[in-house]
Parts: structure tokens; C-alpha cells; sequence
């Protein structure tokens, strides 16, 4: 199980919306503010998730929620591994197979980018009904608690 | 089909961009204390280096090139990065808000990665047609995915082992890279017939 902190940012009866805590490395990082993920950065509030408040949770309070490790490989693999691979056979079939020129087989590519993204949708659109993408509620955050339990 | 695979042979193992370049040592050491995380920062890297390859193959090919403007080559190739960064962004938020949610973590982190420079300047050097140079990125990145996962795994496993206290943390992790760079340099010469 992939762990995360988030905060309770809003509680509306039966569903509660969390903001994802930034890393413990984000505050280090020289690009700390290029990327915008440090806490009540814009990123940050598009990162915003609902959760079903079950645990009465309030706002402000810190939560561990949770996802499966096979959820996050699978989750890489429809919004990267899908559109590339589609690109790539798309732009080496017509180079190798048609022997397209390259702007030809840059067209191939840029389709096959395009129907892998589609391709992608509806798989993700699949693992969303499925709960796949939704952390889980897993405990109230302890004072000081990070997603970093085993650093130091 | 021959000269592909040997291609792909070598950017991702001979010339691995982290062991044997020296490429994107900062996520190496950065993002490996977890496998997901490696895993989530490889395919990120994965799918952005190879797609801003193909960005700046083309600007390199059409408008670099031809207008003698070579000392721009960098900036423009940093401008293609970030956009296509961006574009991720935007794109992995459009086809699906939950899968940004999850994975939208490492996006903006690339921008900065000095891996994704590193193989669109490789690319130039190379003098390669676009399906070779998009093969050669994306191999390149498969290297990188690799490394990075195996680093985390040999972390994690490092992690529960007892350490002097003299070498806990960073220090083993650096004789650990070490060790594994050197068993990277059993690829060097393969394929050079």
C-alpha cells in the first residue's frame, strides 16, 4: 500500500475533500517554486480529492489515505505506457514497414499519440469505476507524521 | 530491424544515461528510497523524453539547422521540455482527473531533470532520421526507468539491513551506485562488431 498525508480541506456531510500534504523532500528542492507543489500552491488545490467522510472527519485534520502499489504501476502504465507505445509502433511501422520519410512517419506517430490517449481515457475511465484511482481512508495522521515513515 | 534493436541495446544498457553518462543523478538519488515512486518518476520521464525528442528533433531539423541558429539549441530545447511537460499536464488532467491525481506528482519535477536535456542534446550529436532519434530517447529513458527501479529495489532492501552508523543513509546509497555502475560496465563494448 502506496501512503500518503492529506489534509481535510472541506467536510460536507457524507464527503469530506482532502488536499495531498507536499513530500518532506519538496521544502529541499531547488525548484520548489517553479513546480507549485508546496501546501496552498494552485497544483495543490487541483489535487484536491473527495473521500467518503465515514470516519466523521473534520476540517483541518490530517489523514493517512492509502492506494495499491498495482493500482499506481497500473495507473503509469494507461496514461504513459498506452499513448507511447501507440506512438512509437504507429511511427516505426510506417518508417520501417511503408517506408514512410520522416514527416510522414512524424504524422504516424503524432495519430498514434492521439488514438493511445483515447485508448488511454477509456481505460482509465475503467479503473476509475472500478475505485482503482481512489486513495482509501487509512487512519488520522499522528503529530508529525509524513508519508516518509522509514527516513532518518 | 537489426540496427534498431542494437540500438535500443545501447541507450539502454551500453550508454545508460544514469551509470554511464551521469545523467539525472539527482532523481537517482532523490526519488529511490520507494520502488512506486521510482516506478512513477520512470514512466513520467519515459513518456516526456520521448516525446520532447521528437519536439526537438524537429526544431533541430527545420529551424535550427537551416538558419544557422545552433547557439540557440539549448534554450530551445529547454522551452520544448517544459512545454511538453505541460502538455502532460494538461492532457493526463483532461483524459482523466483521478489518474492526475495520482500521478501528477512527478510532472512538474521533470522540467528541472537534467536526463531529459541530456538525451534531446545527445540527439543532435547522433545525426539520426525522427524514428531513430524517437527510438533512441525512448530507450534511453527505458535505461533510466530501469536503473531507477532496481536502485530503489537494492534501497528498500538496505533499508532493513543493519548498517554501520558511519555509512546509514546516503553513504551506502553511494557505494550502492557505485557497485551497480560497475556491473553496468559488463555492457560496454557489446554490440561494438
Amino acid at each position: 500500500m502506496v501512503e500518503g498525508v492529506a489534509r481535510v480541506v472541506a467536510a460536507d456531510g457524507s464527503v469530506a475533500w482532502l488536499e495531498p500534504e507536499p513530500g518532506s523532500s519538496c521544502g529541499g528542492c531547488m525548484s520548489a517554486a517553479l513546480c507549485g507543489t508546496k501546501a496552498g500552491g494552485s497544483r495543490q488545490a487541483a489535487k484536491r480529492f473527495p473521500l467518503a467522510n465515514d470516519a466523521d472527519l473534520h476540517v483541518g485534520e490530517r489523514v493517512v489515505v492509502g492506494i495499491e502499489e498495482s493500482s499506481l504501476l497500473r495507473a503509469s502504465m494507461v496514461a504513459y505506457g498506452l499513448p507511447l507505445a501507440a506512438m512509437l509502433t504507429a511511427a516505426v511501422v510506417a518508417s520501417k514497414i511503408f517506408m514512410a520519410g520522416d514527416g510522414a512517419a512524424g504524422l504516424a506517430g503524432l495519430a498514434g499519440l492521439l488514438l493511445g490517449l483515447a485508448a488511454a481515457r477509456l481505460c482509465a475511465d475503467r479503473l476509475s469505476i472500478r475505485g482503482e484511482l481512489t486513495p482509501h481512508f487509512l487512519r488520522r495522521a499522528l503529530a508529525g507524521e509524513d508519508c516518509h515513515p522509514h527516513k532518518g | 530491424m537489426h540496427d534498431l534493436v542494437l540500438l535500443i541495446v545501447a541507450a539502454a544498457l551500453v550508454n545508460n544515461v544514469i551509470l554511464a553518462r551521469f545523467l539525472g543523478l539527482c532523481s537517482f538519488m532523490g526519488v529511490t528510497t520507494k520502488l512506486d515512486t521510482a516506478v512513477g518518476m520512470g514512466m513520467a520521464c519515459t513518456f516526456v523524453i520521448t516525446v520532447s525528442a521528437v519536439g526537438d528533433w524537429a526544431l533541430q531539423r527545420y529551424l535550427l539547422e537551416p538558419y544557422h541558429l545552433d547557439y540557440l539549441r539549448t534554450v530551445t530545447f529547454i522551452l520544448v521540455i517544459a512545454a511538453a511537460v505541460q502538455f502532460t499536464e494538461m492532457v493526463i488532467r483532461k483524459v482523466s482527473p483521478a489518474l492526475f491525481q495520482t500521478l501528477g506528482i512527478y510532472l512538474p519535477l521533470i522540467t528541472t531533470n537534467c536526463a531529459v536535456l541530456g538525451v534531446c542534446l545527445l540527439l543532435v550529436e547522433g545525426k539520426m532520421g525522427l524514428v531513430d532519434s524517437t527510438i533512441f530517447a525512448f530507450a534511453s529513458s527505458i535505461g533510466y526507468s530501469l536503473v531507477m527501479c532496481l536502485f530503489a529495489g537494492l534501497r528498500e532492501r538496505i533499508a532493513l539491513a543493519d548498517v554501520p552508523r558511519l555509512f546509514a543513509g546516503p553513504p551506502i546509497g553511494f557505494i550502492t551506485a557505485s557497485l551497480l555502475a560497475l556491473a553496468f560496465m559488463g555492457f560496454s563494448g557489446m554490440g561494438a562488431n
